[in-house]
């Protein structure tokens, strides 16, 4: 819980219990510019011109117009371009692939198994030559076995490259290819019958006649279907070759459009960034400027309430007091009546006693009278006194003169730092410097007690009233952990900013 | 092998588990090539001719040819061409003296012959209880009887081998038609002869060994054992005729576990074969559907050496073949229906990126129930290292130490004995030389000397080994797979000819065992059809074991 506590010991003035959020210091700060009391000596135009200016804060920030529909359509745009071009690129694939697989893998396929058939042709060509060089002595039917080896895998080769056929083939074609096989075969039959009933001598001849002419006819054959393989696979290569290149168009063209969009959001969101800072700065500017104001608003009704006090009701009461002190002389020696004004008296002078009293912290006189130093050196002792906690005070280098004005913030920011000692730090021992440097005047409260960070975490207002303070000094105030742990409040202005002004010492 | 492959892989035993827990290898390798008085020469004929098969000889084999239990070492040898001879030249046989040594026999047992060898395959074709040899050539493959006293002789005409000219490579004995006589399966590279060589030539001027594209491919051949000491050409009607092959490397398996053993052939810049015996005489190329006609990315490799056996100890045998420098060696694991290549991601691939793979051999080098690969690299281009900076015609061996979760790691560097120092590794062949229970390594170079390695186990691994007798089988055993149980964990072993690269390793099997003490079970399924189950075997020696007649324990291994 943080505590925005002006008033030192919390009987006059007024105390606001608030987290601090930044949403609700802005209500707050509405909430005090609306409800503050009337100023005296200030008119109502005033006061109701503040609220009218903090109510326009309030409503011209909502007011502007949001970049999220600009981005969200960027995004928008952004998303259908890639699906659009992934949805082209698939479908340019998905044509590759048919392509590829339909086209270029089902003719390699092919033109493998037409290899292994032209192979095995080359295998029936050798077996052929070695039968005729009649150079075994065996008779042609040993052959047979190497035959049926040859025809089992040529079958198979065969069966497999009808399956594997390429599109372009014609029944012509595949019929002939088959056709011409049987044929072989046929005749590779009668050739074996021949040598199975002994007549080798015929038999060579059918193979020199036949066989051999009709195993070039099939060589032939296969050859020009894997010349046509090959013709049908440098299509399907340029045509592949066409479609990389519409790709790498299309590519390009969705690269560029890519960029565009990219770089239109992009400056689109420059724009809107730059226009949200000022914005914040704007904010940031009126808050100071508002909090500057209540600020010296309050300084002047406390310094008013106090003058009030001690100006009017000390003179009442002074003039009370004197005059039952005249009324006393009246009554009769040791009559309970003169008893009862001495009374009277006495509580006059009390009450008057106490008045001043408050005077004198809402606003010390002394301020005005005496200067900053002679205050701070009633206050140190003071404060020590109502709080119990031992202060080291501590004055040097040589003192100059503070205008009034700065003197009120010096004094206050020394009030609520060691009003934050006896409030939070847990400790009985604090220390006070203030050093009148020659370019500079710092004043510093140190504790050693538990620091900010055993604090609760949410910010108090008098740490931000503090820091509005040295800025209308025109100042800088620090607030950092001595190594002994606690907090140390550090408060520096420029000579120049403190000292009178030529009207003000006049 | 159908009723092994449903077993899942069991996980290893903690006994097994403790064994080469530590990063080390768990064995080195001690090189006895000197000491053991093996001094042998390869001898390419090279003459500046650049002739093909100049570049690929030759092979080497462990054998016990005189069956008094200790190996002997057969190291086949090329000699001078004609016209341009300097020197005499023949393959050597060297005796095993049972001390660790070994006395050069060739002469004595009648094989001091001249040929230009490459590849060896031993076998007991007749059954008579000594194992025989058949040599391939260019030129004429030669079959060498095995007296019984110490001798050979050769009866490569009067066993109906005679009288065909080839560029022969890798061979195999084995029993297609399971009649009890091991039947004879030979590879040929292409068809090249001393006066058909093309002129090839890297610069224009300069003559150069040409690659395998420039020549025409050439049939594998399989013969029959007739069972009289006569052979008979099946090649045609049985379906392995392909006059397009190039074949360097051949092993069998029985990949889809009917008890008819099937063929694997490495062709070199052709597809692979995988040829499936039809259990009727007939074969059917099945490696296209099984994933092992090419690499992963459709390519025909240049398969040189192969070997098959169940390195994941999952029950179906997988698949190594090396290949050429700039291609991965290939590692197929069966994965229920068809065989991965595993190589890039087990370690073996990017390891031998670099290499050109010659002869492999898949061996529990360490003893720890996981079998691991070594193989001979080596370059075929003395200039190689001209054209591709990092890689060299001399070339380190490898030996990829399987980690128990199929992830090979290559420990060549840690074996000691020279064994990493760069050669022109062609063949390789185990076997257990020493009797000491591991496994010890053969390795051939182009034009250069043998290595013996002797094998030194540091951990204290255990072994049991098998040395099986057919009687209704073929009397080697071979084809006939060794299953066993120790402490929960399954090993199939295939008693085989055949494997590596113009090489035979040993007939009798070996198991590592890791700490393991017994074995609960060892299950033998004969290549009759028979099947026999052991139990309460121990570890730390040799089984002899004869078809339907039991098991005994030989004196040590």
């Amino acid at each position: 819980m943080s505590l925005w506590t002006f008033a030192p010991f919390g009987s006059v003035a007024w105390e606001l219990n608030l987290y601090w959020t930044p949403k609700l210091v802005i209500r707050f700060i509405i909430t005090i510019a609306i409800t503050a009391p009337p100023r005296p000596r200030l008119s109502h135009c005033d006061t109701f011109g503040t609220a009218l200016y903090a109510l326009e804060v309030a409503r011209t920030h909502p007011a502007k117009r949001s970049p999220t529909l600009g981005l969200l359509l960027g995004l928008i745009v952004t998303l259908a371009a890639v699906v659009g071009y992934s949805v082209y690129i698939t479908w340019q694939v998905k044509g590759l692939r048919q392509l590829q697989s339909g086209m270029i893998d089902r003719n390699r396929k092919d033109s493998l198994q037409l290899l292994r058939i032209e192979n095995d042709l080359n295998l029936l060509a050798v077996a052929m030559r070695d039968m005729i060089d009649n150079d075994e002595p065996y008779p042609l039917t040993a052959w047979s076995a190497q035959f049926q080896r040859i025809r089992t895998d040529l079958d198979d080769a065969m069966r497999l490259e009808a399956s594997l056929a390429p599109m372009g083939r014609t029944r012509e074609q595949s019929a002939e290819l088959s056709s011409s096989l049987g044929q072989f075969w046929d005749a590779a039959d009668r050739v074996f019958a021949l040598a199975g009933e002994g007549e080798e001598k015929e038999a060579r001849a059918q193979i020199q006649l036949s066989l051999q002419a009709r195993q070039a006819a099939l060589s032939t054959t296969v050859s020009r279907l894997l010349v046509r393989n090959s013709e049908n696979e440098n299509d399907a290569a340029q045509r592949i070759v066409q479609i990389y290149d519409r790709v790498q168009l299309q590519v390009y063209l969705f690269l560029g459009a890519t960029l565009v969009a990219i770089l239109l959001t992009g400056v689109s969101m420059i724009r809107w960034n730059r226009r949200l800072f000022a914005q914040i700065s704007e904010l940031s500017q009126r808050r100071s400027e508002l909090a500057q104001k209540l600020i010296a608003t309050q300084e002047s009704t406390l310094r008013y309430i106090s003058r009030e006090l001690h100006d009017e009701f000390g003179q009442i009461l002074t003039a009370i007091g004197s005059m039952i002190g005249r009324a006393g002389t009246h009554a009769p020696e040791g009559s309970p009546l003169r008893g009862e004004l001495q009374e009277v008296r006495e509580i006059a002078q009390e009450t008057l006693e106490r008045v001043r009293s408050l005077s004198q912290a809402l606003h010390p006189v002394m301020l005005d009278e005496a200067g900053i130093l002679a205050t701070i050196d009633w206050y140190v002792p003071t404060m020590e006194r109502q709080s119990g906690i031992a202060i080291s005070y501590e004055k040097r280098g040589a003192p100059f003169d503070v205008s009034g004005s700065a003197s009120v913030q010096i004094y206050r920011v020394l009030q609520e730092a060691l009003n934050n000692v006896a409030r939070h730090a847990e400790t009985k021992q604090a220390w006070v410097r203030l050093r009148f440097l020659p370019t500079t005047l710092e004043l510093e409260v140190e504790d050693h007690g538990v620091g900010f960070s055993a604090r609760p975490a949410k910010q108090g207002i008098g740490l931000v009233a503090m820091r509005e303070r040295a800025e209308l000094l025109g100042g800088q105030i620090v607030f950092s952990t001595p190594v002994e742990g606690g907090t140390r409040v550090h408060l520096s202005v420029a000579r120049v900013n403190v000292e009178p002004g030529e009207k003000e010492k006049s | 092998m159908a009723g092994l492959a449903s077993l899942s892989r069991l996980p290893a035993l903690p006994g097994l588990a403790e064994a080469g827990g530590t990063t080390s290898s768990g064995f080195r390798f001690a090189d006895v090539t000197s000491s053991a008085g093996i001094s042998f020469q390869h001898n390419s004929g090279a003459y500046g001719g650049k002739l093909l098969p100049e570049t690929l000889g030759s092979g080497c084999a462990f054998i016990d040819y005189d069956q008094d239990g200790w190996q002997d070492i057969l190291l086949i040898n090329g000699m001078d061409w004609s016209g341009h001879k300097r020197q005499r030249s023949t393959l050597r046989l060297y005796r095993n003296n049972r001390d660790g040594t070994f006395r050069d026999v060739t002469a004595h047992a009648g094989l001091d012959i001249e040929m230009y060898g490459m590849g060896v395959a031993v076998g007991d074709y007749d059954n008579d209880g000594f194992p025989d040899i058949l040599v391939t050539c260019v030129g004429q493959n030669r079959l060498f009887h095995n007296t019984g006293k110490g001798t050979f002789a050769d009866v490569t005409d009067r066993s109906g081998l005679g009288k065909r000219s080839a560029f022969s490579t890798s061979a195999l004995w084995f029993d297609y038609d399971r009649d009890g006589l091991l039947d004879l399966f030979v590879c040929n590279y292409v068809k090249w002869s001393p006066e058909r060589d093309v002129f090839c030539s890297l610069d224009g001027r300069h003559k150069s060994y040409c690659t395998p594209e420039a020549y025409r491919g050439d049939t594998c051949w399989l013969f029959h054992n007739r069972g009289n000491g006569t052979f008979e050409d099946v090649t045609a009607q049985s379906g392995i005729f392909d006059s397009s092959s190039k074949s360097l490397g051949v092993a069998m398996l029985d990949d889809d576990g009917d008890g008819w053993i099937d063929i694997l052939v490495a062709n070199d810049t052709q597809p692979n074969k995988m040829y499936r015996n039809q259990g009727n005489g007939t074969f059917k190329d099945a490696a296209v559907e099984a994933g092992l006609a090419f690499s992963n990315d459709g390519r025909a490799r240049a398969g040189m050496g192969i070997d098959v056996a169940d390195f994941a100890n999952s029950g179906h045998a997988g698949v190594a073949i090396t290949n050429f420098d700039n291609e991965m060696t290939g590692l197929y694991e069966y994965d229920g229906k068809n065989y991965q290549d595993v190589a890039a991601r087990t370690g073996v691939g990017l390891a031998s990126k670099n290499t050109l793979g010659f002869g492999c051999v898949f061996l529990d080098a360490n003893l720890d129930g996981w079998l691991d690969l070594a193989v001979a690299n080596g370059h075929i281009d003395e200039t190689v290292r001209n054209i591709r900076g990092n890689v060299g015609y001399a070339q380190p061996p490898q030996l990829f130490l399987n980690d128990r979760n199929v992830r090979f790691r290559d420990v060549a560097a840690e074996l000691n004995a020279g064994f990493d120092q760069p050669k022109v590794g062609r063949g390789l062949a185990y076997g257990d030389f020493d009797r000491d229970g591991d496994l010890d390594l053969l390795l051939t170079t182009n034009n250069g000397p043998a290595y013996l390695y002797r094998n030194d186990q540091l951990e204290g691994n255990r072994s049991i080994r098998f040395r099986l007798v057919g009687t209704k089988s073929n009397r080697d055993a071979i084809g006939a797979l060794v299953r066993i149980v120790a402490g929960g964990m399954t090993q199939l072993r295939m008693v085989k000819s055949g494997s590596s690269y113009l090489s035979q390793s040993e007939l009798p099997v070996t198991f590592g065992l890791g700490k393991s003490e017994r074995l609960e079970s060892a299950v033998i399924q004969w290549p009759s059809g028979r099947t026999e189950e052991f139990k309460n075997l121990s570890a730390g020696r040799c089984y002899e074991c004869v078809e339907g007649k039991g098991i005994s324990p030989l004196g040590g291994f």
